[in-house]
């Protein structure tokens, strides 16, 4: 819940932090920079070296106003603008005259330092202060080629803390912004980890309840009597009891597994039980038909466990199916079985005795769909 | 050659199969039946089969891949069109390939799976000139809704469907009320039927012209098209 909203107001809050920054860098350049460029153009040995230098600066903020418009980042473009930034930089002070550094004439000085900032202002702190740092040691360069007096020094001093000054404070602003987002998006991770490993174990934890409370009816009263004694293992009945049971825990394993046709896969697993004890089964389907609902698919192979549990050595099951007949068929050695009736309707048992040998047969009718 | 051989006679069948262990297992089978039946193995090589004893064979049992995932039809429509009997032998079990081998003029179709119990009634239905169909069969062709199939009766598809369930055609004559001989004649209908809207061999003239003589089926009844 609110996630998207708040990952929404993170991305605005960040962009407003963007427009702004860039505002400043423009008022910086454009306002103040070109003033002081045109005010002082005699005072320059080459006033064209100066204006190329604003003329990159421009630039670089007329490509950030694009980028915000088209809601892109710089990316592999970045590290071609700080280039350019610094090329303006070392540019403009090669052509300033000497002992003006951190005056009115030396525009630059305040203006590049915010047209870097914006364009490092999703970088990690560290990168826009090596950047503010690489400018400013670049302007105390030309400071210290001339002799300085100590008025000169205090005013360069003076100077950096405002040219560093504010757009750090900006820079430290917009990294806790992207710290702050970043921490926020591991911990919506982490809940959203936790909330799916709930979801699971609740639902297996409901699967397993379901699964013991479908055996406890057959499977736990077997077990009981096999335990406190009451039901000899020696017994026939009780041994072909312990093999339906033993054939229905497989179907039910099976039941929640995926694949194309259950029933086929229930029938398979029903018979590896009979297999086990070395009946010979084989197992034969034909024909394409919608899948039985599971209440369905477990009366159809019910039959098939019940003969099985008492096959003597051969067992045949065939699955014969169309879109509006499904019948499953077993035919085996296993004289006369007892068979408990189908829960689901339109589901039918036919049974034939001829020797020893049993043919059972369950059709299932699918009650009609709504053409598709 | 493959003439009809007369009652008593000794049939005799050539295998092309590269498995020894199936040759082993048909040749113990064919020695045990009553009356016994002479085998010769060609073992893989298709030559012997058209030379040699193989080619005095009454009955050809074909491996249908001897190259395995190539099943080899062309040998197949060969051996029908040279008036050979021929049971198809064949690890597949999909439908379609039963349903092309009865097209292509097999007169059985068996998978390895089934046994003596079907084989040897297959070779001496085979040696008469008359189809044998196993339950695999059956499935297929209760299966089979590809256009232009035969228009089965319902008391046909019944039978068929049937004898594919319960693989004893006892059981299949004690459920449906009816003879094992009834149950016998509606799948050779069938097999008939089927016949009839395959392509021309000299097993089908032969198949087809039989059923009419015995009145085992009406020219009527074969002239209904598929559904």
């Amino acid at each position: 819940m609110g996630d998207a909203a708040e990952e929404m107001t993170r991305a605005q809050l960040r962009r407003g932090l963007r427009v702004a920054t860039l505002l400043v860098a423009l008022v910086t350049v454009c306002g103040q920079g070109l003033s002081n460029i045109l005010r002082h153009l005699d005072a320059y040995p080459s006033p064209l070296a100066q204006l190329a230098a604003f003329a990159v600066l421009a630039a670089v903020l007329a490509g950030e106003a694009v980028l915000l418009l088209r809601r892109r980042s710089w990316g592999r473009l970045r590290r071609a603008a700080v280039a350019v930034v610094l090329a303006a930089s070392v540019l403009s002070y090669v052509t300033l005259p000497e002992g003006r550094t951190s005056t009115n004439t030396d525009w630059l000085f305040g203006a590049a330092a915010w047209v870097g900032l914006v364009v490092l202002l999703d970088r990690p702190l560290r990168v826009a202060v090596a950047f503010l740092l690489a400018h400013d040691l670049t302007a105390l360069a030309h400071l210290l080629m001339v002799d300085p007096n100590r008025g000169d020094l205090a005013r360069f001093a003076t100077g950096s803390v405002t040219v560093i000054g504010l757009p750090l404070c900006v820079a430290v602003v917009a990294t806790v912004l992207n710290s702050l987002s970043a921490a926020s998006a591991a911990s919506q991770r982490e809940i959203e980890r936790v909330r799916v490993a709930e979801a699971v174990a609740a639902e297996s934890h409901r699967r397993r309840q379901q699964r013991l409370a479908e055996l406890s009816a057959t499977t736990i009263p077997l077990l009981e009597g096999l335990a406190d004694g009451s039901l000899r293992p020696e017994d026939p009945a009780i041994q072909r009891r312990c093999a339906i049971e033993a054939g229905r825990m497989r179907r039910l394993f099976a039941e929640t597994d995926t694949v194309a046709n259950p029933l086929v896969h229930e029938l398979r697993h029903c018979a590896d039980v009979a297999d086990r004890k070395g009946v010979v089964v084989e197992l034969d389907a034909r024909g394409h038909w919608p899948t039985p609902p599971v209440a369905v698919r477990r009366d159809l192979t019910e039959p098939v466990l019940s003969v099985l549990a008492t096959a003597a050595s051969r067992a045949r099951i065939a699955v014969v199916g169309g879109a509006d007949l499904v019948s499953v068929s077993v035919v085996a050695d296993s004289g006369e079985v007892d068979l408990p009736d189908p829960v689901t309707p339109g589901v039918h048992v036919e049974t034939l005795n001829n020797d020893d040998t049993i043919w059972m047969e369950v059709r299932w009718q699918p009650s009609p769909q709504p053409a598709s | 050659m493959a003439a009809e051989p007369a009652a008593g006679e000794l049939i005799t069948v050539v295998i092309v199969d590269d498995h020894a262990a199936i040759a082993a297992g048909v040749r113990s089978w064919c020695s045990q039946a009553v009356p016994p039946i002479e085998l010769v193995d060609a073992g893989d090589r298709l030559a012997d089969v058209w030379t040699g004893p193989g080619a005095a064979a009454d009955v050809v049992i074909f491996d249908l891949e001897l190259v395995p995932r190539r099943p080899d039809f062309g040998e197949l429509r060969r051996l029908v069109d040279n008036g050979r009997r021929v049971i198809v032998y064949s690890q597949h079990t999909d439908d379609a390939t039963a349903i092309k081998c009865v097209d292509l003029g097999a007169l059985a179709y068996l998978t390895k799976r089934e046994g003596p119990d079907h084989l040897v009634p297959a070779i001496r239905a085979a040696a008469r000139g008359e189809p044998y169909t196993a339950p695999s069969l059956s499935g297929a062709l209760i299966a089979d809704d590809a256009p232009g199939r035969p228009r089965l009766s319902q008391r046909e598809t019944e039978v068929l469907r049937a004898w594919f369930v319960a693989s004893s055609k006892e059981l299949v004559a004690a459920k449906l009320n009816i003879t094992v001989k009834t149950v016998d004649t509606y799948i050779a209908r069938v097999r008939v039927k089927y016949a009839n809207v395959g392509r021309a061999a000299r097993t089908k003239s032969e198949l087809v012209g039989r059923a009419l003589d015995d009145g085992l089926i009406t020219l009527a009844e074969l002239n209904e098209t598929a559904t």
